[in-house]
């Protein structure tokens, strides 16, 4: 080899490892921004809170990878969706069928149970780098095996919905609240709000109420979609309001809380927290409680909002509040992962119980047990007796090492 | 992990959004404007490198030709030329470090302004600065603008919302053409390959970046480039006058 040829393989040598070390840069770049903004990695990221249904002895929990149902009494498998044939699932589609559509799904929506479906919604990943998320609803009917799916929707559906008159309703992260007929999935109706729609809609008799994140709380005819009224707060509205001697309860991103005439929307009055009111309140007994994102929680007189009485948490409280059977005590989750048992007489807490997760979805009473979800946690699902907070049963179950 | 520069971002957002008629994209750009007056003394030092590049051209090009056959003399030449003038030879790297954790912040300002997921959403609830005046209520901001959710990275379904990639690559492309010191195209040193590739290396970033993330994010790179060469254009024109006046 020649002094020259050897300076040119030389050149050639450093002109590539030049571009590498300048694309090595980029994709260093690349790698970082990537990663520091959480979306690395292959597995789905969780981007929301899990939901949960109970009805006649029964849990319909949304479970991130699939919706199962269990029994009340020991957490028992009834059936999954999708799910594998042993599992009970599979009975909707052809598992080829079923794989295809839902490779990837993600589900946190709380089912909706009624008139012999069980609606769900999930969220797969796109199939085509610039393709765009499946957003799709499916009707399934244990009894049958009837099922059907919907899957015009844009956005994410981030809340349940909710069943009543033989339809369907639900929001949506596209801005709009779609109506669907329970048994075919048909689409009966579609209202579009200013903005998205992350709540779940309260149907009572022939009307829907539905928040939006344009700052209105909206009250549709249930069989046309046509606006009777609509109130127009400060602030996003996220949660469901609870109806209580004709009157709306609801909280909103501006810090207040609302009661609303459900006739007419017409403002009864209006108490300030510290923070958005998120999770939906509850009313019983002429009081209504409610519980802010600082941690607080408000027992506010229903007719008057005048405060009875006061309790910091100490975490921040997203989800909705639960109450026991007998009106004796209300449950309060909240982001450290603590599950509170106030008294409602006065606020007292009477026992809490900690987890190594999040408490970010709303817990559900039934027959004097207690269901609460996790996030970011081994346990997904635990059932506690209401009166002390002791395990009743946990799921996933905890398999004892030999 | 950058949320220490994402929430104040956010708030000044909010508060910019509240001031100007409610307008997601006029908040982004005056934030743009704000971000990049902050980082002006850096910007102009590295306009100043650059135009000191161009001057001292024809130095590099006699170089070159001197040593047209002893390469490792010519990169310890222009290494000792540099170094005369006081010229960082890696200035088209530098930017993109200094931008780094400013765009970590901004991505994350804009997920928690425009969030499409609850849990961003449910996180800034508890970070929203509300001494501010008028911020109370304003999230989520109104996250449509020509039809194209802001909050959400461009799709098929909003194909239009695809221009805007195409807007980020060019502005940026003709911002790195402007800004890096230029190198004459038969310069075969390793800083001016690096510079070289720079050029094309950033603006296909910035366009991998805009498919990624929600098109709020291209709205700052747009504006951010157009500002960058407007820069450029009147430290030339300063310049310019400056040399016209020392001429006569």
């Amino acid at each position: 080899m020649t002094p020259y040829q050897i300076c040119e393989e030389n050149e050639s040598l450093n002109r590539r490892r030049i571009r590498s070390r300048s694309i090595g840069l980029a994709v260093l770049a690349v790698l970082l921004l990537v990663g520091v903004s959480g979306c690395a990695g292959g597995a789905v990221q969780t981007t929301s809170w899990t939901g949960l249904t109970v009805v006649e002895d029964k849990l319909y929990v949304a479970d991130l990878q699939q919706v199962v149902v269990l029994n009340a009494d020991d957490a028992e498998v009834v059936w999954s969706f999708p799910g594998s044939e042993e599992e009970g699932g599979g009975m909707w589609l052809s598992q080829e069928e079923l794989a295809k559509s839902t490779r990837g799904a993600v589900f946190y929506v709380a089912p909706a149970v009624g008139d012999g479906y069980v609606i769900v919604a999930s969220q797969a990943p796109s199939t085509s780098m610039l393709g765009q998320p499946r957003n799709i609803i499916w009707g399934l009917n244990p009894e049958t095996g009837r099922w059907w799916h919907f899957d015009d929707a844009r956005g994410q559906y981030i809340e349940g919905g909710a069943i009543g008159g033989g339809l369907f309703v639900i929001g949506n992260s596209d801005n709009n609240v779609y109506a669907l007929d329970v048994e075919s999935g048909l689409l009966k109706w579609v209202f579009e709000t200013g903005h998205r729609v992350w709540a779940t809609p309260l149907i009572v008799s022939d009307t829907v109420y539905i928040g939006s994140m344009d700052h209105h709380l909206y009250a549709l005819e249930l069989e046309s979609g046509r606006v009777k009224w609509d109130f127009q707060a400060a602030g996003a509205f996220a949660g469901t309001p609870a109806l209580g001697d004709g009157t709306l309860y609801v909280g909103a991103f501006d810090d207040q809380f609302y009661a609303i005439d459900a006739g007419t929307g017409s403002e009864r009055w209006r108490f300030k927290g510290q923070n958005w009111f998120w999770g939906s309140p509850v009313v019983h007994d002429g009081v209504v409680y409610a519980a802010d994102v600082a941690g607080v929680v408000y027992a506010l007189d229903a007719k008057t909002g005048a405060e009875v009485w006061r309790q910091a948490v100490e975490s921040p409280v997203r989800a909705g509040l639960a109450l026991a059977e007998n009106g004796s005590q209300l449950f309060v989750g909240s982001q450290d992962g603590t599950l509170r048992a106030l008294a409602t007489a006065d606020g007292f807490v009477m026992w809490s119980r900690e987890s190594d997760g999040q408490v970010l979805s709303t817990p559900v009473v039934d027959e004097g047990i207690l269901y609460e979800l996790l996030l970011y946690s081994s346990q997904r699902l635990r059932a506690l007796h209401v009166e002390n907070g002791r395990d009743v049963w946990v799921y996933p179950p905890v398999v004892e090492e030999e | 992990m950058f949320n220490f520069l994402a929430y104040p971002m956010a708030n000044v957002m909010l508060l910019f959004y509240n001031y100007l008629g409610n307008s997601t994209v006029a908040a982004i750009a005056a934030l743009t404007l704000l971000i990049n007056l902050l980082v002006l003394p850096l910007n102009l030092s590295q306009q100043r490198q650059a135009r000191q590049m161009q001057d001292m051209q024809p130095k590099l090009q006699k170089l070159q030709k001197k040593y047209a056959n002893d390469k490792e003399r010519l990169a310890q030449e222009q290494m000792k030329l540099y170094q005369e003038v006081g010229i960082n030879p890696l200035g088209g790297c530098l930017p993109l470090l200094i931008q780094l954790p400013i765009w970590f912040g901004l991505i994350n300002a804009i997920r928690y302004c425009i969030p499409s997921t609850p849990l961003d959403l449910f996180q800034f609830s508890q970070h929203i600065y509300k001494w501010l005046p008028g911020v109370v209520g304003l999230v989520p901001l109104q996250s449509t603008f020509l039809g194209m959710d802001l909050g959400l990275p461009p799709n098929p379904v909003q194909w239009w919302s695809y221009s805007l990639p195409i807007l980020v690559f060019a502005t940026s492309w003709l911002q790195q053409k402007l800004l890096t010191p230029p190198t004459p195209t038969d310069d075969q040193s390793q800083t001016a390959m690096m510079n070289r590739q720079m050029q094309i290396m950033m603006p296909l970033m910035m366009i991998f970046f805009t498919l990624q993330y929600s098109t709020g994010l291209s709205i700052y790179f747009i504006i951010s480039s157009v500002i960058r060469v407007a820069q450029h254009y009147l430290v030339r024109q300063g310049n310019d006058k400056q040399n016209d006046k020392s001429n006569s």
